[in-house]
């Protein structure tokens, strides 16, 4: 299954042009800074805050991506997702403006809220036992059934290009802000995000990419650092729900091999760190997952002194409970 | 008075010593509201709010003699650490004072920026009537928090973007404390269109603004959640500017402010200070008035304790019944407890703290009272824990305001 993916890997253009078809359906989430911390960090921090995106996460823009490209005669049977957090909410959101019918395929423990949040945004939720139940199955009989397009989470070249397109604003916005980044920083799961913002960023500014991870899921890390696709064990624990993906994906990973400088990591604790960083100076509402790149720029993982970073905060839906233990961290 | 090129000149002072915060649209706002809703995010500003700007202009029209000689405000909040980030900027001595009382970190945020702070007076007006005392005999400048026309320019450079951004506004809602921002806004407002509705809000425990649209004596007083609205007297200026362009100004209920810090949280994961968030209580409160039409609401500002954070956060959870405290009263025997737990599991409950009263209650000896908080999933799943226990023998009572309708 790791055959050949090159022609398979989006370029460029593939970004302009998701960015035509997200233009008035995504969030034109601006770039934030504080010069108060700007002063005390000793470098320039500048957020791409995609907490404000659309259902609250980038997910949002693959998923629009993708879904507004299935061809007529295929809308009729819908699509269909697995996931149990952002990408379920992404692809509800964007279903619903194509006027398609969505099912997305979550755990019977997920979260409520998670649940509640995917069905108003029109989904059809289908839930099962993740102990007596194979989703992938649940997901098969829908697509024979209905004819269901599976709209995959990150190893797809069309969400990598959607994700792509806040390279292109960053790029863009620091244009007309009139800085230019020295270094961008971006969380990695499954690498869909990093590796489409790197490939816009190799358009553009052409300044350094890195990943960044929570230290007992850095696969990305791992993977780039060995030069072929590597797992963390499946035991491993992260308060980053988001970016649980045990290993690259294929077609992120060659991509992110080619663009990226390299791969970060952070703890939880400096995750949540940066969460209340984000609260308190940023002034925006970050979940764990969405916090690690910019938990990588606060804790200096890199020498940023004097240089511009631009880091991605990827998404914001995090429980208050989760938000209150930042809080008193 | 305040002309509209006062504050287009004000805006070419500020450029390059505030930032030009973004207007955001929110389709999650929107839904919930029923309108077409943009946020002016003044809490991305500069030292968390728009203060920065009107503060700005001022000094920035001092004379030489007027710098040298420093200047003085008073303010334990965003006034403070606008007119501290400036002066310092600019290279002028400011002193600023505040109520004895003002908790240690807002005193030494308002230092870190390179201001002196001295502590006199039980509350900010107090604070302000010695501050403008020593002004006078020191012949230094006071720099009033928004009843002067250059902080009233200053303040409706945020109006004057909201609406470069957003030009075709049906509404603009304000929050109105002693009514700068709310003055700026509607002359920047009305020069761009002037069938524009501007409503101005303010929080039910100072509504002082309101009083004088009606000649009453202003009297506000209280803890209130929007602190940085919490004016007792409106300026003279602000009255008569506001008197001119709306009919009146509107009161919202603390509840519905604290409510709406939270939905800032929940839905559009912006943090907002509670006078900050006042303006989408007004849109929450009465959305009959504002359905379908294009709204902007000015987020003033975002500088919320982290403790009151907090504590707005997990009263969110109560409110939805995702966190319940129960008092349940058992037979002082042992094991009781364990069976209690026991029954609180098995039905998905999460005990996050157990409190045991046995020694204080007024309860016979041979009955406790244990008070247990609960994470649970909704109001069904607490009723359903609390019928659980009732049909073991446990006579169980809610503590927490949860609603189970």
């Amino acid at each position: 299954m790791d055959s050949s993916p090159a022609s398979d890997l989006p370029v460029f253009a593939d970004i302009e042009d998701a960015a035509k078809r997200l233009k008035g359906w995504a969030r034109l989430t601006p770039l934030l800074e504080n010069p108060i911390l700007n002063d005390q960090l000793g470098f320039r921090l500048v957020v791409k805050p995609e907490c404000l995106q659309r259902t609250g996460s980038f997910k949002f823009r693959g998923a629009y991506n993708k879904i507004s490209r299935i061809p007529e005669a295929a809308r009729a049977g819908g699509v269909v997702a697995f996931s149990s957090g952002n990408h379920a909410q992404g692809v509800a959101a964007a279903s619903t403006l194509m006027g398609m019918a969505s099912t997305i395929i979550m755990p019977k423990d997920a979260p409520k809220a998670k649940i509640d949040n995917t069905r108003a945004l029109g989904g059809t939720v289908v839930l099962y036992d993740r102990l007596t139940e194979n989703r992938e199955e649940i997901g098969e009989r829908l697509k024979t059934e209905k004819g269901a397009t599976l709209v995959k989470p990150y190893d797809d070249p069309m969400i990598i290009a959607g994700q792509g397109t806040i390279g292109l604003e960053i790029a863009q916005q620091s244009n007309e802000m009139g800085f230019k980044p020295d270094v961008v920083i971006v969380p990695a799961g499954g690498g869909g995000l990093v590796s489409g913002t790197a490939l816009a960023i190799s358009g553009t500014i052409g300044c350094p990419v890195y990943s960044a991870e929570p230290s007992t899921y850095d696969d990305t890390k791992r993977s780039l650092e060995a030069g072929s696709r590597q797992s963390v064990p499946i035991d491993s624990v992260s308060i980053c729900d988001a970016l649980l993906a045990p290993t690259p994906g294929v077609l992120t990973f060659a991509l992110n091999q080619r663009l990226l400088a390299g791969g970060l990591s952070v703890t939880d604790e400096e995750a949540l760190q940066a969460m209340k960083t984000a609260l308190l100076s940023l002034k925006i509402v970050v979940e764990p997952g969405g916090a690690v790149a910019l938990a990588a720029a606060l804790t200096q993982k890199l020498d940023l002194e004097g240089k511009t970073v631009v880091v991605v905060c990827s998404g914001g839906n995090a429980d208050p409970e989760m938000l209150a233990r930042a809080l008193a961290s | 008075m305040v002309s509209i090129s006062d504050i287009r000149k004000a805006r070419e002072l500020l450029a390059g010593h505030v930032l030009r915060t973004p207007t955001v649209a929110s389709p999650a706002l929107s839904r919930l509201a029923g309108a077409d809703v943009y946020l002016k995010l003044e809490n991305q500003q500069v030292t968390g709010s728009f203060k920065t700007r009107g503060s700005f202009v001022r000094m920035a029209a001092l004379s030489d003699a007027e710098r040298k000689a420093g200047v003085i405000a008073a303010s334990a909040g965003n006034h403070a650490q606008g007119v501290g980030y400036h002066a310092e900027k600019m290279g002028i001595p400011a002193t600023i004072y505040m109520p004895a009382n003002t908790p240690f970190t807002k005193v030494a945020r308002t230092e870190a920026l390179g201001a002196s702070v001295i502590l006199e007076g039980e509350t900010v007006a107090e604070s302000r009537i010695i501050a403008e005392q020593v002004a006078d005999d020191a012949g230094k400048v006071f720099i009033h928090p928004y009843d002067d026309p250059h902080v009233i320019a200053g303040q409706g450079t945020a109006t004057l973007e909201l609406l470069e951004d957003v030009p075709d506004l049906d509404v603009i809602i304000v929050p109105i404390g002693g009514g700068g921002l709310a003055s700026g806004c509607c002359l920047a407002a009305h020069a761009h269109n002037a069938d524009m509705e501007i409503v101005g809000v303010q929080a039910d425990a100072y509504p002082s603004m309101n009083q004088a649209f009606r000649n009453e004596p202003p009297h506000g007083k209280g803890a209130t959640i929007a602190d940085g609205i919490a004016v007792k007297e409106p300026g003279v200026l602000t009255t008569e500017i506001l008197k001119q362009h709306m009919a009146d100004v509107e009161i919202v209920r603390e509840a519905d402010i604290e409510r709406a810090v939270q939905i800032f949280v929940d839905v559009q994961r912006l943090i907002v200070e509670g006078s900050g968030a006042v303006p989408l209580a007004m849109l929450m409160a009465d959305p009959d008035r504002f359905r379908d039409r294009k709204v902007g609401l000015i987020v003033s500002g975002g500088n919320i304790d982290s403790r009151l954070l907090s504590s707005v956060l997990m009263r969110g959870l109560v409110r939805e019944g995702r966190l319940a405290k129960l008092r349940i009263s058992l037979i002082d025997m042992p094991g009781a407890l364990a069976a209690v737990a026991g029954i609180i599991g098995n039905r998905g409950g999460n005990i996050v703290d157990v409190l045991h009263q046995r020694m204080f209650r007024d309860v016979p000896v041979k009955e406790a009272d244990v008070d247990i908080a609960i994470e649970t999933i909704d109001s069904n799943h607490v009723r359903e824990i609390m019928e659980a226990l009732e049909a073991k023998g446990f006579g169980t009572r809610l503590l927490s305001d949860t609603s189970l309708d």
